[in-house]
């Protein structure tokens, strides 16, 4: 069973178009990274998906449940890191403790001591004074320690230095390990997403453009190395089974497919006649790059 | 043994464990009947999703390198050393690699360098075999 399920989420602030029938689900214990550019839709879907924010249109079910129909319930068995924001920036961290042991029922106060890791020793400090590291450890040990089954982090590791950012990814492998949690996180370290992700959305102009396991995106993606092409080409280009975009860079263009590099190759020189054409797997920075870089 | 993945290349992480458990069965370092860490441990240690390395031991026990007991944990099975033929090809990858980037920089095509490498491997039919050096090596300690 799924533990959480979006489906055709459309979502708008004013006129502005959020999300455009967005659907995903997760298992239990899967990772799934959420990657997009700044404006993509990622906080407004992981608000949706938490019950903070209500879709205009679409159903989300956590659990089983619906969120905004069921809030406590749904809410007490999630964690949640909200994207540079501090909510309760004046309080005390052992004031953030209380709080959430005295929200939810599962709090364990000893694996909450464990995620402060050194903070532990002084929980007087209050939390706008601690460096953004700290604060940062402070919203995950708030967002960990009821072990939640469902953790939605969003940028949880941004404006964190190396080592914090390690430390992080440590304790959700650790989470995952003893809770068997369902993880869905945003991210602009495709590094941090390559290394605990096991499926990737990527979200473009509050669609999404890509829902993949992260080893076929690395085995059976790639990009495709172009000479610039007539528009007709162009056409046919496009029309081409497992063409997902293509953008040109100077005298170059590049495709990127959802095809493995030899079977691009083969299909590039079968159906428009380009020969021994260039085709490599690529990291999944370099695939987003491909995918939704360049002007929007 | 010492496992070490590298997140941000382009073969996938279980991928990079299976590599390294079939290259360590290769070159001795692991042996049949050699227990291999936890699920847990593993990812742990590597700071990668569990499911990853529970992946990598599927494909491993799959390919008959790896024997999964319930509750005891993993190990090489006996057969291991037979399927090495695998580990080996698998050695010689990142060179094939290289060599192909070198050729497609130079604007060499691939049908040119399988040609290289038929020319090359009638060359190379007069050196001695990995085992035949291995048995001179040890003549002469």
């Amino acid at each position: 069973m799924s533990v959480l399920s979006v489906r055709d989420i459309h979502r708008s602030f004013g006129k502005v178009q959020a999300l455009r029938g967005v659907s995903l689900s997760a298992k239990q214990g899967e990772v799934v990274g959420l990657i997009g550019k700044n404006g993509a839709g990622k906080s407004t879907l992981l608000k949706i998906a938490l019950g903070l924010l209500h879709a205009d249109q679409g159903t989300v079910q956590v659990f089983g449940l619906d969120p905004r129909q069921r809030p406590v319930e749904v809410k007490r068995r999630i964690g949640y890191v909200p994207e540079d924001e501090n909510v309760f920036a004046r309080a005390r961290i052992q004031q953030l403790l209380e709080l959430h042991a005295a929200l939810y029922p599962s709090w364990d106060e000893k694996l909450a001591a464990r995620l402060l890791g050194a903070l532990v020793r002084d929980t007087s400090a209050r939390v706008d004074r601690l460096s953004k590291g700290q604060a940062r450890r402070v919203m995950l040990a708030c967002a960990m320690a009821h072990r939640p089954e469902l953790l939605l982090l969003d940028e949880p590791a941004g404006g964190l230095d190396p080592s914090a950012r390690r430390e992080f990814l440590e304790l959700a492998i650790a989470l995952l390990n003893d809770t068997g949690s369902t993880i869905l996180f945003s991210s602009h370290y495709m590094g941090d997403i390559e290394r605990i992700a096991g499926r990737v959305i990527v979200l473009d102009q509050g669609q999404t453009l890509v829902d993949e396991e992260l080893d076929v995106l690395k085995e059976k993606y790639c990009v495709a190395l172009l000479p610039s092409l007539a528009p007709d080409q162009l056409a046919a280009l496009e029309a081409l089974p497992g063409f997902l975009r293509q953008q040109a860079r100077g005298e170059a263009l590049y495709a990127v497919f959802a095809l493995a590099p030899d079977a691009a190759a083969a299909t590039l020189a079968q159906r428009l006649d380009l020969q021994d054409v260039r085709c490599a797997r690529v990291n999944l920075e370099e695939l987003f790059i491909h995918l939704v870089g360049g002007p929007a | 043994m010492q496992f070490h993945v590298d997140p941000s290349d382009e073969l996938p992480l279980y991928r990079q464990i299976m590599r390294q458990v079939m290259e360590a069965v290769a070159g001795g370092q692991l042996s049949p009947g050699d227990q291999l860490p936890s699920h847990r441990d593993l990812a742990e240690q590597l700071v990668i999703a569990p499911l990853t390395v529970k992946k990598a031991y599927d494909e491993l026990e799959r390919a008959g390198y790896l024997r999964m007991a319930r509750g005891q944990g993993s190990f090489i099975t006996g057969k291991a050393r037979e399927l090495d033929i695998d580990a080996k090809l698998e050695r010689l990858r990142p060179q094939i690699r290289r060599l192909l980037q070198e050729a497609l920089l130079l604007g060499v095509d691939v049908r040119s360098v399988k040609r290289l490498l038929s020319d090359e491997s009638e060359a190379a039919k007069g050196v001695p075999s990995g085992s035949e050096l291995a048995a001179s090596r040890g003549k002469k300690g």
